[in-house]
């Protein structure tokens, strides 16, 4: 479903900040898997995710999604392939406009856009119905201006915008770690629903471990701009909690021993 | 009362305006000042056409559309060059100062014997009265003629109000204004900004035209210098209409445009009529806005909570 082939992105190139933030990433995505990526900071998952929505263009590698070579498109033509829910709960939705005008605006995403009616009766039903089916008591309040929500029931909508219309894949960047724990877990439960009833090909970035742990058929570490581990299948079932854990305690050791080797020559010798 | 129905009257015709001005700094958040040429483009456009004996409906629309292709220069000089939004409308502004000549060929044109939507007006006015020169209102004598030019802009306003709401809440219109409001959500939705930028700020433009092109007619001549200043003015009436309907509703607000228009040109009047020099109008107009913009920031410092609430 997702092909991205040796890909790799340098922010501020030529300068002393310059960033390495991607470097020859390999991933394959299979239709219907759900993969999750974890890493640590700067470790380029959230770029991972940008580069295949697109928000730049890569410098070097291509992308493939649903058998077409997307690696020159601009991102609004490959949100057409592509729903996505952003760490931001404020990023997924236009608080000015109404709950229903989000709704219907994510209903025509890579849709030619006319001078159609935006609000259908037929949609405004679709809409009470799905939005009912959030437990958030939000159906009654369609007309309501998006801004006046919280966190919680903005992420919430954001994940049935992405979804409205099956998206061949969703990314999810850390569309948690915003959220009080008490919406996390609820947005997360939608997303576990979601996720299975249209069996979306999932590329979702987390910082909980336990998250990570618990969700997905597939898991990914990244690290300083390259995939270091890759469980699937029973590996990634079996996997628990602790053993990410270690897996992190790994990285950090050698990151240290490196720093500790560096300094222990640096004063030995110069 | 005559003077009172001219203040409506050019209350009204500025609201065009004023709504352009809207779609520009309130749903694109698009700081555009080309208005101040393109309202001199529609005058001087329709100006043109009326003197070669174009129909007065006909000569409008064409201003309206030439005041879309200046501000689709705007934007295409932004989304396209990534010129700075201001910077774009000070270019084209300026540009079309000269285009305005060349179109008129001099510096103004007087409208004073030929048709236009005002005498086209009047003389329907006139034939439904069946030839009375004047009515009585409420104990006030009211001319027809100034009645039915109010009554004839009133129209036109309220038809071109009725369409951009409507506009506003096709598929197309929804994600010109969602553009405004978050670009990162409009993107990822497919949408591609750089063109809703540019069609809305030519839509803008045209109104802003229209309006320049009815204020020709309403006066009498087309002048190059007519567009000066024209921006703060709409942006004096969007603010105002804003503290009146105090809501972002869609339709509360165009209408509020509105309204803010026509208290602001009356609030003008008077003020011109306890004494105001004409020439203090600009300084006083780009006072107030200033003052409009402040207040609310100093009212939040000075109580955080009230002002929140």
């Amino acid at each position: 479903m997702l092909e991205v082939h040796a890909v790799s992105k340098t922010f501020h190139s030529g300068t002393p900040n310059e960033v390495r933030s991607l470097r020859g990433v390999n991933l394959d995505l299979a239709a219907g898997s759900w993969v999750i990526i974890i890493g640590t900071n700067g470790s380029g998952k959230s770029t991972l995710l940008n580069a295949v929505a697109g928000t730049f263009l890569v410098d070097e590698g291509n992308i493939r999604l649903a058998g077409r070579d997307v690696t020159r498109w601009p991102e609004h033509a490959r949100a057409a392939l592509i729903g996505r829910v952003f760490q931001n709960p404020f990023s997924g939705s236009s608080p000015s406009l109404t709950i229903q005008e989000n709704l219907s605006l994510a209903a025509r995403r890579g849709l030619s856009r006319g001078l159609g009616w935006g609000l259908k009766e037929s949609l405004v039903a679709r809409m009470r119905d799905e939005v009912g089916r959030l437990n958030m008591g939000l159906e009654n309040r369609l007309e309501n201006a998006i801004g006046s929500l919280s966190g919680g029931q903005r992420q919430a909508l954001t994940l049935l915008m992405a979804t409205w219309l099956c998206p061949e894949l969703l990314l999810l960047d850390e569309h948690t770690a915003a959220l009080d724990p008490k919406s996390a877990d609820l947005v997360i439960a939608l997303t576990e629903h979601v996720v299975a009833r249209d069996q979306l090909t999932t590329l979702m970035v987390t910082h909980s471990m336990h998250q990570a742990a618990s969700l997905g058929d597939r898991l990914i570490m990244m690290h300083r701009g390259q995939i270091i581990h890759d469980f699937r299948g029973a590996e990634k079932r079996r996997l628990r909690l602790d053993d990410l854990l270690a897996r992190f305690e790994e990285v950090r050791r050698a990151e240290q021993l490196d720093e500790s080797a560096a300094q222990m020559l640096a004063e030995k010798y110069i | 009362m005559s003077l009172l129905i001219g203040t409506f009257t050019i209350g009204c015709i500025l609201s065009l305006l004023a709504l352009g001005v809207f779609i520009s700094f309130r749903i694109f958040a698009f700081p555009d000042i080309t208005a101040d040429g393109s309202i001199t483009l529609g005058a001087s456009v329709a100006a043109t056409l009326l003197v070669r004996g174009v129909s007065p409906p006909l000569a409008s629309l064409a201003g309206f559309f030439a005041g879309m292709l200046a501000g689709a220069c705007t934007g295409t000089l932004h989304t396209r060059f990534k010129i700075n939004p201001l910077l774009s409308g000070i270019l084209v502004m300026t540009a079309l100062y000269s285009i305005n000549l060349h179109i008129m060929g001099k510096s103004n044109v007087p409208l004073l014997s030929v048709t236009t939507i005002v005498t086209q007006s009047e003389h329907i006015g006139m034939k439904l009265m069946r030839g009375a020169t004047s009515f009585n209102l409420a104990g006030w004598e009211v001319s027809v003629r100034d009645a039915s030019v109010l009554g004839a802009i009133l129209w036109a306003v309220a038809l071109t109000g009725g369409l951009l709401y409507w506009f506003f809440r096709t598929n197309l219109g929804m994600a010109m204004r969602a553009t405004g409001d978050n670009v990162q959500m409009i993107r990822a939705l497919g949408v591609n900004d750089a063109n809703m930028i540019v069609f809305g700020v030519a839509i803008s433009n045209g109104l802003v035209a229209l309006s320049g092109a009815l204020l020709a007619q309403y006066q009498g001549f087309a002048d190059v210098g007519m567009g000066i200043g024209m921006v703060v003015w709409g942006l004096a009436s969007v603010i105002i209409g804003e503290a009146l309907v105090g809501t972002n509703q869609l339709g509360l607000t165009l209408s509020g445009t509105v309204m803010g228009s026509v208290l602001f040109r009356l609030l003008v009047a008077v003020a011109l009529r306890w004494g105001l020099s004409p020439n203090d109008l600009k300084l006083i107009t780009a006072g107030f806005v200033f003052c409009a913009l402040i207040v609310p920031q100093f009212l939040r410092k000075k109580w955080p909570r009230s002002a929140h609430a």
